[in-house]
């Protein structure tokens, strides 16, 4: 379900999960856009040569991915804040979800607080934090 | 820079070093790549996705992905221990929109501690600015690097 309004948001509702493109095409595609064009994230065995477990995805491309889940589900969020951790590599071509709970919302101001995970398939937590969003009532 | 070797005196970095601007450029976004950032990571609102939309613009958390020119300020130490990314933090106030300067300051924003039983760690957050040519404030970019310090040899 799409939110348009304030009053769809409900405390403790899980956003819709979404699995994003971590491609090596695509992931090289957001580090030329983001000028962060390196070879520890666009080529494996270059990563591979640093001692990492193959190329990474920037902690911006997942910032991004949790923004891109908002919006998916609340088409009209303002974001205010996105505050995140990089607990751990997300590592290129592999398979991660996109999560997010409501955790508070403040009816007066129509700020909405969720809490972000990205996980893995063995439901490890590589990335996480806050976000603070502004739906209209 | 000196190297230091003894544990991080964090009163007197956060007295020399804390909110005061260190490095400060100015920038022009480019519409396509600020599409193509977006669209990469599965953004779907047409402001951030069409550059054509009369609302363009940046895709919000686009602030963390710019980097100062000069990481610490002038004069700041360096330290033994091992230096990784702790976090990002950005917060957007405004839209930055394609074809308009931008103006980007960093400052140390914050320094403190943490002590478990493995150690301390010490963390150091930088904090970018964004306004516009008009003076408005667009943003704010945190980028906290942490330090585990060792024991002393």
């Amino acid at each position: 379900m799409s939110i348009n309004h304030l009053s769809e948001v409900e405390f403790g509702v899980e956003l819709p999960t979404f699995q994003p493109d971590t491609s090596l095409a695509n992931v090289k595609k957001f580090a030329i856009a983001a000028g962060w064009n390196s070879p520890r994230f666009t080529d494996h065995e270059a990563a591979r040569k640093e001692g990492l477990p193959g190329a990474l995805i920037p902690g911006i491309m997942s910032q991004g991915f949790l923004s891109a889940m908002i919006h998916n589900w609340a088409p009209g969020a303002e974001i205010r804040l996105v505050d995140t951790i990089f607990r751990a590599p997300c590592v290129v071509d592999e398979r991660y979800h996109i999560n997010g709970v409501v955790t508070d919302i403040d009816e007066e101001s129509g700020e909405v607080e969720i809490d972000l995970t990205v996980t893995n398939d063995a439901q490890e937590t590589r990335v996480f934090g806050t976000a603070k969003v502004m739906i209209a009532n | 820079m000196p190297n230091v070797h003894e544990p991080i005196d964090v009163e007197s970095l956060r007295d020399q070093f804390l909110n005061s601007v260190f490095d400060e450029y100015e920038l022009v976004l480019d519409a396509q790549k600020l599409a193509d950032y977006a669209k990469s990571c599965g953004e779907t609102a047409q402001k951030y996705i069409d550059t054509s939309n009369p609302d363009f613009q940046a895709p919000p958390t686009f602030g963390s992905s710019l980097q100062p020119k000069v990481r610490y300020p002038k004069g700041f130490p360096t330290f033994k221990g091992l230096g990784m990314d702790a976090g990002k933090a950005v917060s957007p106030s405004k839209p930055m929109r394609a074809g308009e300067p931008i103006t980007v300051k960093t400052h140390m924003h914050d320094i403190y501690t943490k002590t478990g039983r493995s150690g301390r760690m010490v963390f150091f957050v930088n904090r970018m600015e964004f306004s516009n040519a008009n003076g408005d404030t667009l943003g704010a970019a945190d980028t906290s690097i942490v330090i585990r310090e060792k024991p002393q040899s």
